[in-house]
């Protein structure tokens, strides 16, 4: 079934939870809304379960307004970030109390559960309480009891940020599994973008109460649309200046750290301020060690001091200060690498077709409104959501 | 790199500061509880089962079995307890459902308001009942004139009179425990129900109540036990044949000896009935009690139509019966020659020179003993609080059921247990306890401790360990922690209960009144003195600063701790 959302405001008192969402979900797509805490996505999410009634604009499945329809009579079903089981129900009970709403005979109601059940992988526990389950099988009790009414569409509201790492990623592919299996029309909402990365056809980036960006996961990692996205999705580098000259999509933007070269995501002009935005796993080390051939060209050729080195595995992370800006440098592969001490001079380089250039202030449509803003400061969430590294000269000096 | 202060640091043993250990400062907390609460139960159920030559029978209890008019008088306590947990629980419910669940005029009054019933002394609520109720009340004198009838109507003479003033009294017990546990409901519980299409009456009824269930219990467990054993209510509206009543007419009468034992057999028997409803109900809160962490409270709804006067209309009109008798004990209090008209038609403060200045002991006597027992209270009852909700002490569990108990107790059966315990000489040093007025306090400390217990107790557990922990950490001694980092954080919490324990302390009239020697009458006692022989103006004049005493600490309390009261109460949570 396909969800359709057009302009929908919400006020809660005087303040503007969604300032105008509008967002096309497809037949059996897989949709993440993504964004800060705060950012609207619950709400809407919930507008579209029918908890709330939209303010204005409209909720269509399959082109039937929805507004002023009750939740349970749009045909969803929901999950809740702290399962909602109903403590004194057994899981049994839990998942079979909606077909017992629906009159549903007991016979139809047992074989029902059970498959439900089945499907979620919890068979033999439907005698158990839920305060004896582990948090992973609550949470499957709780996609069981979405299933189980044969929804159109399955509304999940953070349903795995309350479980521990393995469990979560576990269950991250079982309800992708279980959603390919289904086709069923499904609305996720969370603010770990990797999760949403992993899962979803497609993601909503949402940040003060509106949608900053909507594409495939590769859209919105390889050409985020604004600052905010850059920052929010992956890790990101940003080093802003003024820009120098443009041409062809592309612009030189002279910063602190030296003259930055590459394509530009909106419109620039000569002598305005702008941001250069490159992800760490795109700068190379014009070292000995360097991994791959640096690109040849003159620009986007910087040197600073290593400041720390982070062993993750996978992946060798140097924090390297460049006039007083601290960027951060992937090393793939550590093994083939040799690891540089704290205070070591290094040079590097990018190219400029992995670096994005935005027109400073571009965080989207967050200036455009003049509206309160929200609880988080509308600066770049540097190194808190993301990981990013904080550009600001002060912090940058401090570091 | 390890600084050279830091090396230091840790070269010096760890805990160099002796550890008093924990069950050295837990042994006059035991002892405490063994002898003013353990010992005087003991030596009740031994009498109870004892002749008069200290030899084992089951005579009195056999006597007590076989007389028609004592089975009669159980049957009738037990149905006036469950008339008033009914009663209780439809008020509370619905008082409860609207306060927690919408917004409406007067909302935040009103919730005040309608605690403040089951704080208010029910001796004085009574005299009030009749005063405003009565053959001869304000109600009856306006009737009679406007209508021309001629003989009174009977508001509250018989069984229904019991019930009225037991259920205008008790309500608020059901409404707190059940706003406490409507508070903790989480809202995707409820949503979730919504979303599979269960709503309305339904939804209450599957999901909404089973989670109120446990608070629900606990408070009425407390209203039937309590209701059970109250015996003033019933014998001013002229009611004897309930257990409490007789407990009481057979102690204080002191001519039968044969009556005075099975005054002590009822007292026995009350406080293991008591013990048995706290068993049962614990047994019913346990099978229904989830730990559910509430994320998200439900959202008051707005109400519209005429629910905006329909609810504010319920709540005055409940809260107006309700205040009745403490207008009544006003207009007495401050009235001159007040009989035979609606209103008293000359006002005067004589009334309060006579308690208040030529004989102010009532007044002095229970502020001392009261002061004296939140000062017992404060040394026993908050180290009490601290031991349930932070130590592994050994007989933890037994000290936590023995301060639920006596909650539970009836104040008849401690005062009995008292007068057998006590009237010997003690072990040892040789004094008699009844015949020393530190009695008083004392079984006012015993009576009153749980409220100061559960209120420490509950504060403690926002505390985290974690904070004491790094208090700890940062080199902070114990003592230290707990005066910067605890006591800053429960402070209001432990105030709340020893206030509340103040409040009942003020107003006790079952304990003391059966303990009370010349010299240590407290206002109820006087109240009582004064009704009886028919000054009634002075009974109204001390009932009424009883009443100011009480509204003024309620207030205090509930600045201190907002609506969260249902706490300081309830039979079964921990």
């Amino acid at each position: 079934m396909q969800v359709r959302l057009t302009d929908v405001v919400k006020r809660f008192r005087t303040v503007e939870a969604l300032t105008g969402v509008s967002l096309t979900i497809s037949d059996g797509e897989f949709f993440t809304l993504l964004g800060p805490s705060g950012c609207g996505k619950t709400t809407t999410l919930r507008v579209i379960a029918g908890f709330y009634d939209p303010d204005s604009g409209t909720v269509f499945f399959d082109d039937v307004p929805m507004n002023g329809i009750p939740p349970a009579e749009r045909g969803i079903g929901i999950v809740f970030q702290n399962y909602a089981l109903w403590p004194h129900m057994t899981v049994f009970d839990n998942v079979a109390y909606g077909l017992r709403i629906q009159r549903t005979p007991a016979a139809a109601i047992a074989t029902r559960v059970a498959s439900a059940l089945e499907q979620v992988g919890l068979k033999g526990l439907e005698r158990r309480t839920p305060g004896q389950l582990s948090g992973g099988q609550q949470q499957r009790v709780a996609v069981a009891r979405a299933l189980v009414l044969n929804p159109r569409v399955l509304l999940l509201d953070e349903p795995l940020s309350n479980l521990d790492a393995k469990v979560r990623s576990r269950l991250r592919s079982e309800i992708r599994r279980l959603q390919q299996e289904l086709r069923i029309t499904t609305i996720y909402v969370t603010h770990d973008q990797e999760e949403a990365l992993v899962l979803s056809d497609r993601i909503a980036v949402m940040d003060a109460g509106r949608v900053q960006q909507i594409g495939t996961p590769t859209d919105l990692y390889e050409r985020p649309a604004s600052l905010f996205v850059a920052d929010f999705i992956g890790t990101n580098n940003f080093l802003s200046g003024t820009v120098v000259d443009s041409a062809d999509g592309y612009a030189r933007v002279r910063t602190a750290a030296g003259l930055i070269h590459g394509r530009v995501h909106g419109a620039v002009r000569e002598g305005m301020p702008a941001t250069a935005a490159i992800r760490p796993e795109n700068v190379f080390l014009a070292d000995g060690a360097l991994q791959r051939e640096s690109p040849a060209q003159a620009d986007n050729r910087l040197s600073g001091r290593v400041i720390l080195s982070q062993y993750m595995g996978s992946v060798l992370r140097y924090e390297v200060d460049t006039a007083g800006v601290v960027l951060r440098i992937d090393i793939h592969d550590p093994k083939r690498h040799r690891p540089m001490a704290p205070g070591t001079v290094v040079s590097f380089s990018f190219e400029p077709s992995a670096t994005v250039i935005y027109p400073a202030g571009s965080q989207g449509g967050r200036d455009s409104a003049g509206r309160e803003p929200s609880a988080e400061p509308p600066d770049l969430r540097a190194g808190r959501d993301s990981g990013s590294a904080e550009m600001s000269t002060a912090a940058g000096a401090s570091a | 790199m390890v600084s050279p202060a830091v090396a230091a640091a840790a070269a010096r043993p760890l805990l160099k500061r002796a550890r008093i250990p924990a069950i050295a400062w837990a042994v006059p907390l035991y002892g405490f509880l063994l002898l003013f609460i353990l010992y005087p139960l003991f030596r009740l159920f031994i009498d109870a089962v004892q002749t008069e030559q200290g030899t084992f029978t089951l005579g009195h209890l056999k006597g007590f079995a076989t007389d028609p008019f004592y089975r009669k008088a159980l049957v009738n306590s037990l149905l006036v307890s469950v008339g008033t947990v009914t009663g209780t629980s439809i008020l509370g419910f619905l008082a409860a459902f609207l306060l927690v669940r919408y917004e409406f005029p007067g909302r935040g009054v009103f919730s005040y308001l309608s605690i403040v019933p089951v704080i208010m002394p029910p001796l004085v609520g009574m005299m009030g009942l009749v005063f405003v109720l009565g053959r001869a009340g304000t109600v009856n004198v306006l009737l009679m004139d406007a209508l021309g009838m001629v003989r009174p109507l009977n508001f509250i003479y018989g069984w229904h009179g019991v019930l009225l003033a037991m259920i205008l009294h008790y309500f608020p017990l059901i409404m707190l425990s059940v706003v406490d546990s409507l508070g903790k409901i989480d809202a995707s519980l409820e949503e979730a129900a919504e979303g599979v299409g269960s709503r309305g009456l339904r939804r209450v009824r599957d999901i909404t109540l089973p989670l109120v269930a446990p608070g629900f219990i606990s408070g009425a467990t407390l209203v039937f036990i309590l209701s059970f054993a109250d015996f003033a209510t019933p014998l001013v509206v002229g009611i004897q044949d309930l257990i409490a009543s007789q407990a009481y007419l057979n102690i204080v009468q002191f001519v039968d000896r044969r009556l005075f034992k099975m005054g002590i057999v009822i007292g026995a028997l009350m406080a293991v009935l008591a013990i048995v409803f706290l068993i049962i109900a614990r047994r019913a809160i346990a099978s229904r009690e989830y730990a559910v962490v509430s994320y998200r409270t439900i959202e008051r709804r707005p109400v519209r139509g005429l629910l905006r006067i329909a609810i504010p209309l319920y709540f005055s009109v409940i809260l107006f019966v309700a205040f009745l008798p403490y207008l009544g004990v006003t207009m007495a209090a401050f009235g001159r020659a007040w009989s035979l008209t609606p209103f008293p038609t000359q006002f005067t403060l004589s009334h309060f020179n006579q308690v208040l200045h030529l004989t102010p002991d009532y007044l002095i006597n229970t502020l001392f003993y009261s002061l004296v027992a939140v000062t017992i209270i404060l040394a026993i009852g908050v180290p009490i609080g601290w031991v349930l909700a932070r130590s592994t002490l050994p007989g933890r569990t037994l000290m936590d059921a023995v301060v639920t108990l006596v909650l539970a107790l009836p104040g008849t059966a401690i005062g009995i247990a008292y007068i057998r315990a006590f009237h010997v000489p003690m072990p040892w040093i040789g004094v008699i306890l009844t015949r020393l007025w530190i009695i008083m306090p004392l079984v006012l400390a015993v009576r009153r401790m749980p409220y100061t217990v559960r209120g420490t107790f509950a504060s403690l557990l926002t505390v985290h360990r974690s904070m004491e922990e790094s208090a700890a950490s940062v080199g902070a001694s114990g003592l230290r922690t707990f005066a910067d980092i605890t006591l800053p954080l429960i402070w209001r919490g432990v105030l709340a209960g020893a206030l509340f324990s103040l409040m009942f302390a003020l107003q006790e009239a079952a304990a003391t009144i059966l303990l009370v020697l010349p010299g240590w009458e407290t206002m109820t006692v006087g109240i009582f003195t004064f009704y009886t022989s028919g000054t009634i103006g002075q009974a109204a004049a001390l009932g009424f600063v009883l009443i100011l005493l009480c509204a003024a600490m309620l207030y205090v309390v509930y600045r201190l701790t907002g609506a969260r009261l249902g706490g300081l109460f309830g039979a079964g949570g921990g």
